[in-house]
């Protein structure tokens, strides 16, 4: 996950958006782009929590609103989104995807943090990454998506796995780690549009055959 | 204990219920209490009864109970 370290703090936090911005709604959760007036308190908090940055290979740190506020202001919706993913119920933020794309080879990195540890382990990601696979590959030209997990950050290799993304590689010792730790290992997750609609077609001919037992 | 009710006791310690309840032939993103917390739980336990970290190849296999299996197996 890129931090929004190094990033000048007097960036105009109105910078304008290129592209258009995401508005997806799922059973729990809204998912938009975010603004630079977006309030940033739990994203701030997030950055200081160990467990929650922990994983992303991110250095714990306490960021100015101002240094947050930019780095959302880079999010452009066209090279680079900045998705929040908002509690319908309570319209809390409880985290964020980075997509960024590539649009010359239509394909989009996808990274996704969930902050509120409330929410772990009740399936944020995939509920919500399934619309925004959804929304990238049917309504925005996108053949091809990947994602590079740390490898042991094992609730997200669940989740690529749990979602039918195919593990496409294992880069060795890809990443200095920010704790002075051994350097890093990753893996190379990867989904097609063909893939993607395969998996829907299965499901949704297993949640047929469930509804007519 | 079978090597089988070894690793199934595991992922239900993970997974926060009854062996029982586990079938034979469950499947990662098939088990509603297989998620992505138990998951970590499940790699986490592995790597304690074996006595070392999972190398990448390895942990990136565990898609099923005969996986958990194979990498208890040389622990017995």
């Amino acid at each position: 996950m890129n931090t929004p370290m190094n990033v000048p703090i007097n960036m105009p936090i109105n910078a304008p958006t290129t592209g258009r911005p995401v508005r997806l709604q799922t059973k729990r959760f809204l998912l938009r782009s975010m603004t630079p007036n977006d309030p940033l308190e739990r994203w701030i908090s997030w950055l200081k929590d160990p467990e929650v940055v922990g994983t992303l290979n991110t250095p714990v740190r306490a960021y100015a609103a101002d240094q947050v506020r930019s780095y959302i202001a880079r999010g452009d919706n066209n090279k680079r989104y900045l998705i929040g993913i908002f509690d319908l119920a309570t319209q809390v933020q409880i985290g964020f995807f980075r997509l960024e794309v590539e649009p010359f080879h239509r394909r989009v990195n996808f990274n996704v943090v969930v902050g509120e540890k409330s929410w772990w382990g009740k399936g944020v990601v995939n509920e919500t990454r399934e619309a925004l696979l959804d929304e990238f590959f049917n309504n925005r030209g996108i053949e091809k998506v990947a994602g590079m997990p740390f490898a042991r950050n094992f609730p997200a290799i669940f989740n690529y796995k749990a979602q039918g993304w195919h593990h496409e590689g294992t880069l060795r010792g890809h990443c200095i780690s920010t704790s002075g730790g051994p350097r890093l290992d990753q893996y190379l997750f990867g989904l097609t549009k063909d893939d993607w609609r395969g998996i829907k077609k299965r499901n949704r001919t297993s949640r047929d055959r469930e509804h007519n037992s | 204990m079978s090597d089988g009710q070894r690793a199934k006791k595991l992922l239900a310690e993970a997974a926060n219920c009854d062996s029982v309840m586990i079938p034979d032939d469950v499947r990662i993103g098939k088990f509603e209490r297989w998620d992505s917390l138990a998951h970590l739980r499940l790699v986490l336990a592995i790597e304690q009864k074996i006595g070392r970290q999972l190398d990448p190849d390895e942990a990136i296999r565990i898609e099923s109970l005969a996986d958990v299996v194979a990498l208890l197996a040389p622990a017995a």
